[in-house]
C-alpha cells in the first residue's frame, strides 16, 4: 500500500531518482536522535554530474532553478532510503543548506534555491517549510552549479 | 587508564594538537542534548597555521588532504573538550561541513575533504561515517586552504 507521501509525488507526477552513491568516502545520510542529516546532494543525472557550469555564466536563473530541483529529488531519494523506504515517517523539513556555484557578481541565490524549496513544500505541504541558507560557492564539486544539504525531523 | 579511543590514537602515533580557542566572539563547540556542534576549525599545530593558500593555484591536491586532515585533527580536539577529555563517549560522527579554499575552475572538492573523512573513519571506526557537504570558498579567514565543521552524537 502506497503511503500518503508516496500517492502526493503520483499526483505530482514526480518520481525519485535512486539514491545516488557517495562520490567519496563518506554516507548519504546519517540518522542521530530523531533527525535525518543529508549529505550535500549535487544535480546527479542518470549516475552522471548534470548541470555543469556557473550561475551568471553558462547558466539562467531558471536552469539554476532547475538544477536546484534536481539536487532536491536526490535528496528525497536519500530521505526515503534515511526512513526505510516510508516518506510518512517524516515529520518535518528542518533546514536546508544551499549552496549556488557561480560568478562573484551573481546575487540571485535565493530564487536558485527556491527550485528546490518549493519542491519540498509541494510534496510535504506545511511540514516542507524549513529554514534555510542560500549562499554563493566559487567553485563546487565536478563543476556543477548547486549542491544541497538537509537536515529533515523524522516521527519517534 | 586510557579509553579505547585514546589507545587507538596511540597505535596509530596521532596526536591531537591542543585545541583552538575561538578566533572572535563565538565558542569552539557546544552541546544541545546529545549533540556537539564544533565551530569551524582551521589547520593548526602547536598554534601555528599550516597549509595557507588556494586549490588550483598554489596548494596541490595531495597538501589539501594533508590540511583537510589537520583540521580533522582539531576538530578531534574539540570533540574531546566537549566530551571532558573522554572520546570514548563519541556514539558517532554525524555530519562534515568542508569548504576548500579553491579557484573558480576547481573540481576536486570531494578528494580534498576526504583528508578529514578518511581520519574520523580511521579513529571511529564505522561510528567514525558521517554525511557531509565539500564546497569551494573564493577564500577562506587567515587565507588557510580548508575549514570544516561538525556535528558529533555524545554520550551525555
Amino acid at each position: 500500500m502506497a503511503g500518503k507521501i508516496d500517492a502526493r509525488l503520483k499526483e505530482l507526477g514526480i518520481v525519485l531518482p535512486p539514491a545516488p552513491t557517495p562520490a567519496a568516502n563518506y554516507v548519504p545520510w546519517v540518522v542521530s536522535q530523531g533527525l535525518a542529516f543529508i549529505a550535500g546532494q549535487i544535480p546527479m543525472q542518470d549516475g552522471k554530474p548534470g548541470f555543469v557550469g556557473k550561475l551568471g555564466r553558462e547558466f539562467t536563473i531558471e536552469q539554476g532553478q532547475a538544477a536546484a530541483r534536481v539536487c532536491a529529488l536526490n535528496i528525497l531519494a536519500q530521505l526515503k532510503a534515511a526512513c526505510g523506504g516510508d516518506l510518512d515517517k517524516v515529520a518535518r523539513c528542518a533546514k536546508v543548506g544551499a549552496f549556488v556555484n557561480c560568478t562573484p557578481e551573481f546575487s540571485d541565490q535565493p530564487q536558485v534555491v527556491n527550485g528546490a524549496s518549493d519542491l519540498f513544500v509541494s510534496v510535504f505541504g506545511e511540514a516542507g517549510k524549513h529554514a534555510r541558507f542560500a549562499v554563493g560557492a566559487s567553485s563546487l564539486p565536478r563543476g556543477v552549479a548547486v549542491e544541497i544539504d538537509a537536515v529533515f525531523e523524522l516521527k519517534a | 587508564m586510557p579509553g579505547r579511543i585514546e589507545q587507538r590514537l596511540a597505535e596509530r602515533s596521532i596526536v591531537l594538537p591542543a585545541a583552538m580557542r575561538a578566533m572572535a566572539n563565538y565558542v569552539p563547540y557546544t552541546i544541545t542534548g546529545a549533540h556537539a556542534w564544533v565551530a569551524g576549525q582551521g589547520p593548526f599545530l602547536d598554534g601555528k597555521l599550516h597549509y595557507n593558500g588556494r586549490l588550483g593555484e598554489n596548494v596541490t591536491i595531495e597538501d589539501g588532504r594533508a590540511c583537510a586532515r589537520i583540521v580533522g585533527l582539531n576538530i578531534l580536539a574539540q570533540v574531546k573538550a566537549a566530551c571532558g577529555g573522554d572520546l570514548d563517549k563519541v556514539v558517532r560522527c554525524v555530519k562534515l561541513g568542508g569548504f576548500v579554499n579553491a579557484t573558480a575552475d576547481f573540481t576536486q572538492h570531494p578528494e580534498i575533504i576526504n583528508g578529514a573523512s578518511e581520519l574520523m573513519i580511521e579513529v571511529f571506526g564505522e561510528a567514525g561515517r558521517h554525511a557531509r557537504f565539500a564546497v569551494g570558498a573564493p577564500n577562506l579567514p587567515m587565507g588557510t586552504s580548508v575549514e570544516i565543521d561538525a556535528i558529533f552524537e555524545i554520550r551525555v
